[in-house]
């Protein structure tokens, strides 16, 4: 059985959580890589202090729909979002909405470590220094807190001055969350975060993400479905560009509603 | 299958055989043309080549009016170069792209790059030399510029491409513009790369002859005010090498040596920055 076999079309099944819990919400949104059409009509919404994953087999629109969140796509001429993407109400892709304001208030996190070629404080301090200059003692406040709430603080606390690069895949990643989070986002997005990393540096970033989410709103884009269903309150379930089933992760994994959603959690889609 | 196979085997060694004698072909030359600087340099050198100036047939002397001069007009044509050829390297690799524009940019700067050096000269001649009727150190670094650039211009786009991504999406996540992000995360991830580039240029121009006998003509005398006619090593070489004094033509072959030494630890030092890079 396929995952494509046409005789599984069946209407897409949404249970989002409530209107008024809502951090972030897609309506209709499209997306177009030059003349592919990457997402159809997208309708969802991500809950405040949750946290969503985003799952589906390769090329299904996971990443893309994470990366319209903060509308990283821009960089790339050819590639174009249409529908609504509302953040507190707001349309973030209406063209007044300052991208530079929006990925402060919309962190992000990548599939590969990105520590960028400074020290480990520098690392850290680089979007707050970016967003207004702060007084040393507070930059020095916001980086220990950063990288305590990232669980990295107690590895790195004697060595902020060296290079963010000799630190290893899991610190690294830990390192870009501590990065992401210094500047106070609402919504921190993770593409595929665990995907470079080894079992115990993906269990010590996913106690992480659950610590996290006391104070932040976070959306997971992952192929690992026991991720999902550990670390999730919500779980989207995507296939060929649309959101199919969405709902709390329980109902996702133990009881989906539709045929391809269970195919693709009981790893049945040869 | 047996005739086949030894028929391949025999090709396969008479090919190895080939390109072996080809490698030592290059090498020999390479060490003869160091041997013979070597041992008709080395008698020649001395602490005088350093703190004397060019000598009057039959006295004695040193280099020092040339290798500073030499010092002073590469450094101030690397001035130029860096400058000049980092922000064009950085506008094709970050801003330029596949665009039309930069396809035009990149081919003219791959000619740039091969054009003969007397041409240069030349050049640099009737845009500097000829209207303000006079050699200057500011013409002769001028043409080092010209051949400088094109190489830092494509060093420097080489090595930005070579840096990730998902370095660039993740500076512009945090909410900094395209131009921050080079400037505070690319470059910086690239400098040992662009030292690298900036080291080869230098070495590329420092034995440079053609572009400066049209431009800083040479000058006996020790002068630093790069307004008027400046020695330069490669000059002075060519000028002693042609006499038909034994002592300058020494001086020529110490000169020569120099240059040569000076090349040689440039590129290593290159290389080790590069290797470092490609370590991380």
């Amino acid at each position: 059985m396929s995952l494509a076999d046409p005789e599984l079309d069946e209407a897409p099944h949404l249970e989002p959580p409530p209107h008024d819990a809502l951090a972030l919400e897609t309506r209709g949104l499209d997306f177009h890589y030059g003349n592919t059409q990457a997402l159809h009509g997208v309708d969802l919404g991500i809950a405040r202090n949750r946290i969503t994953a985003l799952i589906g087999p390769s090329g299904c629109g996971k990443s893309t729909l994470l990366r319209a969140m903060n509308r990283i796509y821009e960089l790339y001429p050819n590639q174009r979002a249409e529908g609504e993407i509302l953040l507190d109400g707001e349309d973030i892709l209406a063209r007044q909405t300052n991208a530079a304001d929006l990925r402060a208030r919309v962190g992000m996190v990548f599939q590969k470590p990105t520590p960028f070629p400074m020290s480990i404080y520098d690392n850290v301090a680089f979007g707050v220094r970016l967003h207004g200059g702060k007084p040393k003692a507070e930059l020095d406040a916001i980086v220990e807190r950063s990288l305590r709430r990232a669980a990295l603080w107690d590895e790195v606390e004697h060595k902020l001055g060296s290079s963010g690069l000799g630190l290893s895949g899991g610190q690294q990643q830990r390192l870009c969350v501590a990065r992401g989070i210094a500047v106070e986002p609402e919504i921190l997005l993770l593409d595929e975060p665990a995907s470079a990393l080894d079992p115990v540096s993906t269990a010590k970033l996913e106690e992480t993400l659950l610590q996290l989410k006391k104070d932040f709103t976070i959306v997971i884009v992952t192929h690992n479905l026991q991720q999902a269903a550990r670390i999730a309150d919500y779980t989207g379930f995507m296939f060929m560009g649309r959101l199919l089933e969405f709902a709390p992760t329980a109902s996702i994994f133990s009881t989906p509603r539709l045929t391809r959603t269970r195919n693709y959690v009981t790893g049945r889609f040869g | 299958m047996g005739t086949r196979s030894v028929r391949r085997r025999a090709a396969n060694a008479a090919f190895v055989a080939a390109t072996a004698l080809a490698t030592l072909v290059a090498l020999a030359a390479l060490f003869l043309i160091l041997w013979s600087l070597v041992s008709q340099g080395l008698g020649g050198l001395s602490g005088a080549i350093f703190t004397q100036d060019q000598p009057a047939p039959g006295s004695p002397g040193g280099l020092r009016n040339a290798i500073v001069g030499s010092l002073m007009m590469c450094a101030m044509g690397m001035g130029i170069a860096l400058v000049v050829g980092i922000l064009a390297g950085t506008w094709l690799s970050e801003y330029g792209g596949q665009s039309r524009y930069a396809h035009i940019i990149r081919f003219l700067n791959d000619v740039l790059l091969s054009a003969p050096s007397i041409l240069v000269g030349l050049f640099v001649y009737e845009l500097m030399v000829a209207p303000f009727q006079g050699f200057s150190a500011y013409a002769g670094a001028v043409a080092l510029a010209f051949l400088a650039t094109p190489v830092v211009v494509r060093t420097t786009e080489d090595i930005l491409a070579l840096q990730p991504g998902a370095l660039r999406e993740a500076g512009m996540a945090l909410g900094a513009g395209r131009a921050k992000v080079i400037r505070t995360i690319i470059w910086r991830g690239a400098r040992a790369g662009l030292v690298t580039g900036g080291l080869l240029a230098f070495a590329r121009i420092s034995g440079e002859t053609a572009p400066l006998l049209f431009t800083s003509l040479g000058n006996q005398y020790l002068n630093l005010d790069p307004s008027q006619p400046m020695a330069a090593l490669p000059t002075t070489i060519f000028q002693f090498a042609l006499s038909a004094f034994d002592d300058w033509r020494q001086l020529a072959w110490t000169g020569a040596l120099l240059i040569a030494g000076a090349v040689l630890i440039i590129n290593i030092v290159g290389r080790l920055l590069a290797r470092e890079v490609s370590h991380k």
